[in-house]
């Protein structure tokens, strides 16, 4: 479990991580979803004590990361960028990071076979294609077999079999009782791997629910309605407590199902020329979401607005 | 699009693959040693340290032995029979500086760091390695040198013995010598964290500095000029002094480390408080 409280992190004049706080609970995929920028990678960072916060606290099973014998056998890590020097070759490359943590040599030959770099594992990583680094690089975070694992932007520079690769092994490790914590800015990526959803934008935390929660209230259906006496409608729709919103020629509207809007404007006699259900993307929620911090994280900050959520 | 169930069908001890006690300093240093032997560049530079040292040793030498048996000659041959190791700093100064900045420069610090978060002992690991090599490096290419060099100046009747005045010492000299910029090479490096920079400064500090501090004015400038890093460690790893103005080989090597010491306190101390 990794136990996040308070966390800032500012970069002289830049906030980067702005008092955040959440869990990761242990035996589910917790996506941790964010724009560009917004500070999922110095979040991480400070997880692994690589970055000294501003203020706050993170601790992984109950204690700092660096207060752990040998963490690498306790949290695994795949960092954005390469950790890796181009000259060395990627059994090396694992062999002094297992000898760092006295991980038996038998697992590098392990964890090599497991992400398919079996065949590579004596060439120099500088001649890998980015998919192949990547692959090390999860390597690298499940050599100690450990029971946290944090991955940042696994999926970067995969093809698609790759991406669905990557997907089902941070399913089977949640599945094998182990913390999961991956960072994505897709949100069609983690509704497929995440059970849990951590947002963030702009260093603050926006949504923190499981994913079925996200869905069931970012992603927002309404249904869209035309009608040649679209006034006429529209003041119907509304009477019967509907949210009504004219977009061009077409009505808007929440608050009623399809069903319910076409037996209402039947009862009354009027036309339609349209009436669909329509459900957004959850990508579109996402960006809905993310854009709405912006616009009031800048409002809060003039305000001088205490707390978001 | 599918959501999974939130599925807990295992309990897994956090702590099931962690030891009670730390793998300990000796593990940090195995790491460290694997990492700098693993990279090209490492083998690169301390062949050439070999050849440059024991090489251009030889080769002067070689072409000097006669005339400095004869009458002409007005410098010892225990100038010359330590030639070679003048370029052979060149590459522990490069190995020194690389150990550090090519971990910045590729990212690899983090991933060191990640793996041992006790950056104290990722540095001292990390000066040991270079100790160990470079003091084993440098005492074997000036033996080579001597032997090489001191081939020609025995046959012109003006080979020097081992037990010589300041022969031996000048051999472990070098080693110990070599071994003080490497780190103070490793030192710079961790305060700048660019491979260009931090060996342009050392370069610079150590064969050009050096030398144009004994311009320097008045008692203050000469005490400047002997005290310089250059000035100060390298008459140890000669047996004649190059430069009369300069601390005897002992006092001036103790000079030396204590600055190197100073320097990589001073590297110990930001490199805990910075981020990776
Ligand atoms: N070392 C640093 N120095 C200064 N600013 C930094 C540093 N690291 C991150 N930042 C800034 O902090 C903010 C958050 O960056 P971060 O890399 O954590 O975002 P991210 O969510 O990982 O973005 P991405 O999806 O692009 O990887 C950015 O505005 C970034 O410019
Ligand atoms: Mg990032």
């Amino acid at each position: 479990m990794i136990s996040v409280s308070g966390l800032t992190k500012k970069y002289g004049d830049k906030v980067a991580v702005d008092d955040v706080s959440f869990t990761v609970a242990t035996g589910r995929v917790t996506g941790f979803l964010g724009p560009n920028g917004a500070g999922k990678s110095t979040t991480m960072r400070m997880v692994l004590g690589l970055d000294r916060p501003t203020a706050g606290s993170v601790t992984v099973n109950g204690r700092r990361y660096r207060d752990s014998p040998a963490p690498l056998r306790e949290v695994g890590a795949l960092l954005e960028a390469k950790a890796l020097h181009p000259g060395r070759s990627a059994r090396d490359h694992l062999r002094w990071l297992a000898a760092s943590n006295r991980i038996p040599t038998s697992r590098v030959d392990e964890v090599l076979e497991l992400v398919g770099l079996e065949a590579v594992a004596g060439t120099r990583v500088g001649k890998f294609s980015l998919g192949m680094g990547q692959r090390l690089g999860i390597a690298v975070a499940l050599l100690g077999d450990p029971p946290v694992v944090v991955l940042d932007e696994p999926v970067n520079g995969l093809d698609p079999e790759g991406i669905r690769w990557v997907r089902t092994l941070a399913r089977q490790l949640a599945t094998e009782g182990r913390t999961v914590f991956i960072s994505s800015h897709l949100m069609s990526e983690m509704a497929l791997t995440a059970d849990h959803l951590v947002v963030i934008g702009r260093g603050r935390i926006l949504a923190d629910c499981s994913m079925r929660e996200f869905i069931a209230e970012h992603a927002a259906s309404y249904v869209k309605v035309r009608s040649p006496q679209r006034g006429q409608v529209a003041d119907l729709l509304r009477g019967a407590g509907a949210d009504v919103t004219p977009v061009d020629d077409e009505l808007h509207v929440q608050g009623l199902d399809a069903a319910a809007v076409g037996e209402l404007v039947g009862d009354k006699g009027l036309y339609l020329h349209e009436l669909t259900l329509v459900r957004s993307s959850l990508e579109d929620a996402f960006m809905t979401l993310t854009s709405a911090s912006v616009e009031y994280s800048a409002r809060a900050r003039t305000d001088q607005a205490g707390a978001l959520r | 699009m599918t959501v999974t169930a939130e599925s807990r069908t295992v309990e897994l001890d956090p702590r099931r693959n962690v030891p009670g006690t730390r793998p300990g300093f000796s593990s940090t240093l195995r790491a460290e040693w694997i990492k700098f032997w693993s990279v090209r560049s490492t083998m690169w530079s301390t062949v050439m340290l070999f050849v440059l040292g024991a090489g251009l040793t030889a080769l002067i030498c070689a072409t000097n032995a006669e005339w400095l048996a004869s009458s002409e000659a007005d410098e010892s041959p225990g100038s010359f029979i330590t030639f070679g190791l003048t370029f052979a700093q060149i590459t522990a100064i490069v190995l020194g500086t690389l150990t550090v900045t090519s971990e910045y420069g590729t990212g690899m610090i983090r991933a060191t760091l990640a793996a041992t978060p006790r950056r104290g002992a990722v540095l001292a690991a990390k000066a040991l390695v270079l100790t160990g090599t470079l003091f084993v490096a440098g005492t074997v290419t000036a033996f080579a040198g001597y032997f090489a060099g001191n081939f020609f100046l025995d046959r012109e009747g003006i080979g020097l013995a081992l037990s010589d005045d300041g022969v031996l010492r000048s051999m472990f000299g070098s080693g110990l010598y070599m071994t003080g910029l490497g780190l103070l090479a490793a030192g710079v490096g961790i305060l700048v964290r660019h491979t260009a920079a931090a060996l342009s400064m050392v370069l610079a500090l150590v064969f050009v500095a050096g030398n144009m501090a004994f311009l320097l004015p008045g008692t203050w400038g000469e005490w400047v000029a002997k005290l310089m890093p250059g000035n100060a460690g390298s008459p140890v790893a000669v047996p004649v002094p190059f430069n009369p103005e300069a601390l005897t080989p002992w006092t001036g090597f103790a000079a030396f480390g204590a600055e190197v010491l100073v320097l990589l306190v001073i590297g110990w101390m930001v490199f805990q408080r910075r981020d990776a």
